[in-house]
This record gives structure tokens, C-alpha cells and sequence, in this order.
């Protein structure tokens, strides 16, 4: 599959620190590509880098096979950029700040009024569209935000934490957007602290702290390499931590206790077949998470 | 650019703020001081106490209440002690006490007659016309006793009448085509003045656009970066030829302001656009925040207006103050109003004042550009 982005050893500084540290990751056409760090990692430093709106000290980033140093117009009007802040003016209709930005884009005439008709459809605020923005939810503003960067139809769509604070019924909205961008090929660079919105949006991950791609891959193969697989059990008569055989590690979780084993049959049966196995109420293999392969890459929380 | 403009512009005539300042303040000045000053002139009174009553005296009271823009005012106490209590305690700027026996000694001429003339010494301004009447009535008295003893000598009213002539004479003669009314003052003035504040406007738009990642965000775009100045710049330039034509015209409809050449108003107005709004561009991109831009706005609107001459009369002003007046845009724009109103130029007589206005604004608009790229860069977030 051809890669819509290449990133190779980005460094960039603000004074003393160091944002990026030669961060480097591809990402594949038409695929929905996660950036997952905690706050201050450098996502946001990556993506103003990939759209344009700072420079990188080193290294180069090559988009759509164009090297995006060049600056080239040709090449912003074929990128979309979703920012973390909610940029719109919020005086203005919905309608207004959309038909701004698509003739930001070069969108223009019965074209961009078609387009405007459709994303508004899209982010399921056709019947707003007059209102002034300053009115709408938090979750509709977003969701107007989205749309802003949709209009000149891009090929790659770069969104910066999309969702930050806003409910859970805009979030399925975007998520549903962002399923149906990806249906019609556009690659999507998704940067979040979320773990759950990588894993149910994106195909190939990289996991970024400190200024450094820490792991890097499709996420089947990360949570492979480097989530610990567990079991989970809970029995009233557990009080102190059980001994199984081949446990990692046992920690308390909840009600129960989290038992970290590479023998997951065996420690399944010990506890059916042992003293409290008539009194287990709860006993389930831990799925593993995008959280278990942070802790285990860094040691700490990932929202710590 | 034309969609930076349309977006702007809308988002101008939505702030109900902006146009508080530019428009309904300059007018509210206008209607108050229009008010105060605009239809009649001001009457100084002269409070009197007449303790002769005689002929002579009411004589000299109608005098003194002939004189334009004095009138007379009989004080309600007979009290003299009373009423330079009232003085001492400020209630009353002067009082003229006519003695009894006024008229008596007046027409012996043998001695002369004490009008006594008590003043607040803190009210000189006041004071000081009333003082110059009196000693101008009182000169006519001389006149008319030096003229009586003549003709008992000379006889010959002719020669007299020659002899008694001042070897000075002014004649007033009035050169204006049209009369000056207070409001040539307070029309320009005030719409001179308000024009800079066109820069709390400009200051504030840049400073949002700027903290809410806007302009991060269109930098992503395939947007130029010169269309985003001049987007920004044209609307704020339009919003001030609206303010400009709305007061002037508010002045000529409420107050029958003579407006005189309207090419050559035009001209003063497009200039002066230009200057307030390149000096707004260029403090936009200079200053750290609101509150800076908000301080360095009221420093030359108000600055400008007091030495421009804005609020008074230029001539009036100390000459130092005259001597650094005649460097700022408002002297420039204001002068250039009132020769066009009051002195009927026309667009050739105010070349100076255009040029003036123009340096300014030009040279506001290039130090924007200088500056321009380094406000883009420091809108990152």
C-alpha cells in the first residue's frame, strides 16, 4: 500500500526543551493512522509540523509524495487540519464560517454551496446551519470544527484531538464521520490521549512520550508485543492475594484481583478446581489494552 | 482576500461595541456639546447694586446690559455684607455696587465717583470681560467730560469732534466667506477624534484571531498571507469612510454644519481613513495584548485630540503645545475640515493636510508589513 506520509527524524525546539526528538513513522493511504501520547508528548508540535504552521528544526516530512518544507499550495489543498482548539467565529452562522473556510480552501460558487449542503448533512446540523455558532453545544461546535476542514475534500485529514471535552453522543457523531472518511479513502492522521478512541478508530498506531515514537505498528501486533494477557477473578473469600501458578504479577482490581500470566488455561482451571473454585462469581480472561501496552513501555500511566 | 473581507466585516457590524465607540459616542459629544455651545452664544451676567437709584445710575445699568453677550442682574439682597459673603464663599463671581450719590457726582464732574467692583479672585476668567466692559464704559464717561470742557473753550463741534478722534482705528473686516458656528468645531473635532479609535478595534480583532488559533489554523490553508493583512486591514478602512460620512453628515442634517467642498471633504476623509487605520494595522501588530493596544490607543486618540486642537481652538493652545500639535494627524485633518467648511477650500488648497495624513497612514501600513511576519509566527497555538 502506498504511504500517504512519511516522517523522518523530526527534531524541533522551544528554547531549553526539547518538544520532538526525532520522531519518525509512515502512515498508509486511506488508513486511520493514531498518534497516542499523553499531554505534552508532542503530538500537537508533530501535527503543526505536518500541516505547515511551525517548521521543524531537522528532518523531513514528505506528504502525498511531496516534500511539505516546500510549502507548496498545491499541497494545502489536498490537507485537511482539524486543531485542538475550537477555531471558529463564533459570531457567525454555521454556515457562514463554513462557506469561510471552503473559499480558504479554493472551494467556490455552486461547488462549495453543494459541499457545504453535504457536511452539514454529515455532522447532522442541517437544520442549524443559520444559526450563529456562539449558540451551539460544545460537541456541535466541534463538530462544526470537523466540518471546516472537510469542504475542498482532502485526501489527508489531520485531526488534533477532536474530541476533548465534549459528550459522549458527539463523540459517536465524529466517530461515525471519521468511519465513513475513512470508507471513502481519505487517511486520517488521529492524535488523542484517548485510548479507546485509537482503538476504535485506528488501523496502525504510534505511541509518542517525551518527544520520542516509543512503539510503533498495527495495533493487533502492539497489544501482542506488549500487553501482558491476565485473568480477572473475583471470589468472596479472597481476601488476600491468591497464589496461581505461573502469575507475573497479582494486584488487586475492583472487587477482585488482576493476575498477570502467560498460562491463561491453566490459571482458569486452578481456580475452578481449587478451594474457592465453588465460590467464584466472576472469572474472565482481561482483554488487553492500549493502557496495559503503555504502562509496560513507560511505567506509568498514560493519563497520569 | 474579498472572503476575509465579507467574513470581517460581518463580524464588525455584529459587535454592537464597535460601533458604540465609533459612531453613537462621537455623537452623544456632539449632541452635548452642540447643546451647550451650538445655538447661542454664552451671556456673562453682571450682578449689580444699585444703592443710588437715580437716573444716572439706571443709565449706566443699561449701559452695561446694552453690550452684546453681558446681561444685567439685579442681586436679590440689599445687603452689601451679604453679598460679599456670597463672594467669599464662591456663590458669586462679582458684583458691582453702585454708590449713592452716583448720579450727583456724575453730573458735577467735580469729584470722581467710586463704583466699587468686587470679584472672586479664583473666577479670573469670568471676571476678566466684565472688567474690560466697565473700564470701556468708563472711558466713555471720560470721553464725554473731556468733550464738554472742549466745547466751552472751542465751541466748534466739528473741531472738537476731531480733537477728541483716536489716532488709532481698527476696522473689523471679516474675510470668511461662510460664518464659523461652534459645531465647524465640534464636528470635525469629534469625528477626527473618534476615528482613532478605530485602532481598539483593529487591536482587539488581531489579538483574537490570534489567541483563539484562527490564524494558526488558516496558515494550514492555502491562503497568502499578504490576502490575510489586507483582509483584515480593508474592513476596518471601510467601517472608518462609514463613521466619517455618517458624523459629518449627522453634523449637516442636525446642526446645519456648512460642509463646503464635498470632493475636498471626501478627499480629507479617505486620508484620514488611511492614516487612522494604518496606525491601528501597525499597533496591532506590535502591541503584546488588549489591554496595550486598548493604552496605546487612548494615548493618541486623546493625546492627538488635545494638542490637535480638537477640543478647542488650535490658536488657543500654549505655543508649545501648538509647536508639538502641528506633528499629529488630528491637527492635520482637523485643520484640513475647517478650511474646506469654514474657509471654503477646495481640493487643491488642502494638499497638505492630505499629504500629511498620507505619510502617517503609509507609514503605519509599512511598518505592519515589516512586521507582519513575525506576528505569524508567533501564532502557533
Amino acid at each position: 500500500m502506498e504511504e500517504a506520509l512519511v516522517i523522518d527524524h523530526l527534531q524541533k525546539s522551544y528554547d531549553q526543551k526539547q518538544a520532538l526528538q526525532g520522531v519518525t513513522f509512515s502512515v498508509k493511504s486511506g488508513t486511520c493512522f493514531g498518534l497516542l501520547g499523553p499531554n505534552g508528548a508532542g503530538k500537537s508540535t508533530t501535527m503543526k509540523i505536518l500541516t505547515g504552521i511551525i517548521e521543524a528544526d531537522r528532518g523531513s516530512v514528505h506528504m502525498l509524495g511531496i516534500d511539505a518544507s516546500e510549502k507548496g499550495k498545491g499541497l494545502r489543498q489536498r490537507v485537511g487540519y482539524v486543531p485542538q482548539s475550537i477555531t471558529l467565529y463564533e459570531k457567525l452562522s454555521a454556515y457562514d464560517n463554513l462557506k469561510f473556510f471552503g473559499e480558504m480552501y479554493g472551494v467556490r460558487g455552486k461547488k462549495l454551496q453543494q459541499r457545504i449542503k453535504e457536511v452539514l448533512e454529515q455532522i447532522g446540523l442541517k437544520d442549524r446551519s443559520k444559526d450563529a455558532v456562539e449558540t451551539f453545544s460544545g460537541g456541535m461546535k466541534r463538530r462544526v470544527n470537523i466540518a471546516a476542514a472537510l469542504l475542498h475534500k482532502p485526501e489527508v485529514l489531520i485531526l488534533d484531538e477532536p474530541t476533548v471535552g465534549i459528550d459522549p453522543q458527539s463523540r459517536n457523531h465524529i466517530f461515525d464521520m471519521i468511519r465513513m472518511l475513512k470508507k471513502e479513502g481519505v487517511t486520517l492522521i488521529y492524535s488523542t490521549h484517548y485510548m479507546e478512541e485509537v482503538e476504535a478508530l485506528c488501523d496502525d498506531i504510534a505511541i509518542i512520550d517525551h518527544g520520542k515514537i516509543i512503539a510503533q505498528g498495527h495495533l493487533h501486533e502492539l497489544l501482542e508485543e506488549y500487553s501482558q494477557r491476565a485473568i480477572y477473578v473475583e471470589a468472596p473469600t479472597l481476601k488476600e492475594p491468591p497464589t496461581s501458578p505461573g502469575a507475573i504479577r497479582t494486584y488487586p482490581q475492583g472487587e477482585g484481583w488482576m493476575i498477570e500470566t502467560e498460562k491463561l488455561k491453566e490459571t482458569m482451571l486452578y481456580f475452578l478446581n481449587s478451594d474457592v473454585g465453588a465460590k467464584v462469581t466472576r472469572l474472565e480472561i482481561v482483554r488487553p489494552s492500549l493502557e496495559s501496552v503503555f504502562l509496560s513501555l513507560t511505567g506509568t500511566q498514560l493519563r497520569d | 482576500m474579498f472572503s476575509i473581507i465579507i467574513k470581517e466585516l460581518k463580524i464588525l457590524v455584529r459587535e454592537k461595541g464597535s460601533f458604540f465607540f465609533l459612531l453613537i459616542m462621537p455623537m452623544l459629544f456632539i449632541v452635548l456639546f452642540g447643546s451647550v455651545f451650538g445655538n447661542e452664544s454664552s451671556t456673562v451676567t453682571v450682578n449689580y447694586m444699585d444703592q443710588d437709584g437715580s437716573k444716572a445710575s439706571k443709565a449706566f445699568i443699561r449701559q452695561v446690559d446694552k453690550v452684546d453677550g453681558f446681561k444685567v442682574d439685579k442681586t436679590k439682597s440689599t445687603s452689601l455684607e451679604q453679598q460679599v459673603k456670597e463672594i467669599k464663599k464662591g456663590k458669586l463671581s462679582s458684583l458691582l455696587v453702585i454708590p449713592k450719590g452716583f448720579g450727583e457726582k456724575v453730573q458735577s464732574g467735580k469729584s470722581p465717583v467710586n463704583v466699587k467692583f468686587y470679584r472672586d479672585s479664583s473666577s479670573e476668567d469670568s471676571v476678566s470681560p466684565i472688567r474690560a466692559v466697565l473700564a470701556n464704559i468708563s472711558n466713555g464717561y471720560h470721553d464725554r467730560k473731556l468733550s464738554a470742557e472742549l466745547m466751552a473753550v472751542e465751541k466748534d463741534a466739528t473741531k472738537v469732534k476731531k480733537m477728541m478722534a483716536s489716532p488709532l482705528q481698527i476696522r473689523d473686516i471679516e474675510e470668511n466667506g461662510k460664518v464659523g458656528s461652534p459645531m465647524a468645531q465640534f464636528v470635525p473635532g469629534y469625528t477626527v477624534m473618534f476615528v482613532f479609535y478605530i485602532m481598539i478595534t483593529m487591536v482587539r480583532r488581531f489579538f483574537r484571531e490570534r489567541e483563539s488559533g484562527m490564524i494558526a489554523r488558516l496558515r494550514s490553508t492555502p491562503m497568502k498571507p499578504l490576502n490575510y493583512l489586507i483582509g483584515m486591514w480593508v474592513p476596518a478602512l471601510i467601517m472608518v469612510l462609514i463613521q466619517c460620512t455618517v458624523l459629518l453628515t449627522f453634523g449637516h442634517v442636525v446642526y446645519d454644519l456648512n460642509l463646503g467642498d464635498s470632493l475636498a471633504i471626501a478627499a480629507i476623509v479617505f486620508c484620514l481613513a488611511i492614516c487612522g487605520t494604518g496606525l491601528g494595522l501597525a499597533l496591532s501588530l506590535f502591541v503584546r495584548g488588549e489591554n496595550q493596544g486598548l493604552a496605546f490607543t487612548q494615548l493618541i486618540a486623546l493625546g492627538g485630540a488635545v494638542i490637535g486642537g480638537l477640543w478647542f481652538p488650535f490658536d488657543l493652545l500654549p505655543s508649545f503645545a501648538q509647536v508639538i500639535g502641528r506633528f499629529t494627524p488630528q491637527y492635520w485633518a482637523q485643520k484640513g475640515f475647517q478650511d474646506v467648511m469654514i474657509r471654503g477650500a477646495h481640493l487643491g488648497d488642502v494638499e497638505q493636510t492630505l499629504g500629511f495624513l498620507l505619510i502617517i497612514g503609509v507609514a503605519g501600513l509599512l511598518l505592519a508589513l515589516v512586521q507582519f511576519n513575525r506576528f505569524l509566527r508567533s501564532a502557533t497555538s
